[in-house]
């Protein structure tokens, strides 16, 4: 597990229409803000998918042994301009914080997501705990 | 915010957001990765039930992100798309949300004051499992337009 000072290796994507479509469809969301173009500019990227890439599980070094998950347990997330359809995203994944409760163990990331014009888009700061492994389940 | 759509919002306003039924499939197309790769859905604790038994789960579940993803389109929906340039969520998830439990985001205005020359408001956020048992508690604040972003809420 990545330490407090540690980073998961950011990642960058592409959302195209149909990517983004991909992600109304799970969350049930179909309104034309996410599909249309507008004087604001192309579609809005839906946040459900902002928030799921900006997860350390999306990032291309995380990793975890066999038998092992990752369970998030609170999430701070800060909404700063919305993401449009046809940009590419970076996201940087710092650990802020670590430490140990009842024999389990949390980490504290804070994923930053801005486009590739550096418009800031979204900042989160989740907590997570690990389950299976040397750790207990969670039932 | 860009519009007025909150403006006759008051402290005590409720908002209930669409019951979404979390699906095996939308819980693949939300958690599995981009379905045109090979080997859709990859396999984790939201995808694969094999995976969050070895896992130490006792089954697969729905993506906490997937909450707040709901969440997010009711303070849109309730407060417009201003929501994305100024809202914020503390957000504890407290429940499981196992595959074909059907969820309903909820939330209510704890407070609405003027904040610059603009509004604040905070309201409490929850999401709901069918049983009525709440799934992920919190908090969330946005600020309305003509106040300085960052203010505090």
């Amino acid at each position: 597990m990545l330490m407090k000072g540690e980073a998961f290796e950011a990642l960058e994507f592409l959302v195209t229409e149909e990517f983004n479509e991909n992600y109304l469809h799970a969350v049930e969301d179909l309104h034309p803000r996410y599909m249309q173009t507008t004087e604001a500019g192309p579609p809005m990227v839906h946040a459900a998918l902002l928030i799921v890439f900006s997860n350390h599980t999306r990032s291309p070094s995380f990793h975890l042994d066999p038998g092992m998950a990752a369970i998030q347990t609170h999430d701070d997330l800060a909404y700063e301009n919305p993401g449009r359809v046809g940009r590419t995203f970076r996201v940087t994944f710092d650990v802020i914080e670590t430490y140990e409760k009842r024999g389990r163990p949390y980490q504290v990331v804070e994923a930053s997501i801005v486009d590739d014009r550096s418009t800031p888009v979204l900042t989160r700061r989740t907590t997570y705990t690990y389950t299976g492994g040397p750790y207990p389940g969670i039932s | 915010m860009t519009d007025d759509t909150a403006a006759n919002i008051d402290e005590g306003y409720e908002a209930r957001g669409a019951t979404k039924t979390a699906t095996s499939y939308r819980t693949w197309l939300f958690s599995g990765g981009w379905p045109r790769m090979d080997g859709w859905p990859a396999k984790n604790v939201h995808t694969d039930l094999e995976f969050a038994r070895d896992s130490g789960l006792a089954a697969r579940n729905a993506s906490g992100a997937m909450m707040a993803g709901y969440l997010t389109e009711l303070m849109v929906d309730t407060f417009g798309e201003g929501w994305l340039r100024n809202g914020a969520f503390s957000l504890k998830f407290i429940r499981a949300v196992g595959i074909g439990d059907r969820v309903t985001a909820m939330a209510r205005v704890a407070s609405k004051r003027v904040v610059g020359s603009g509004t604040g408001f905070e309201a409490e956020v929850w999401c709901e499992n069918q049983d009525g048992d709440k799934v992920v508690v919190g908090t969330a604040r946005v600020q309305t337009a003509g106040s300085p972003k960052g203010a505090p809420g």
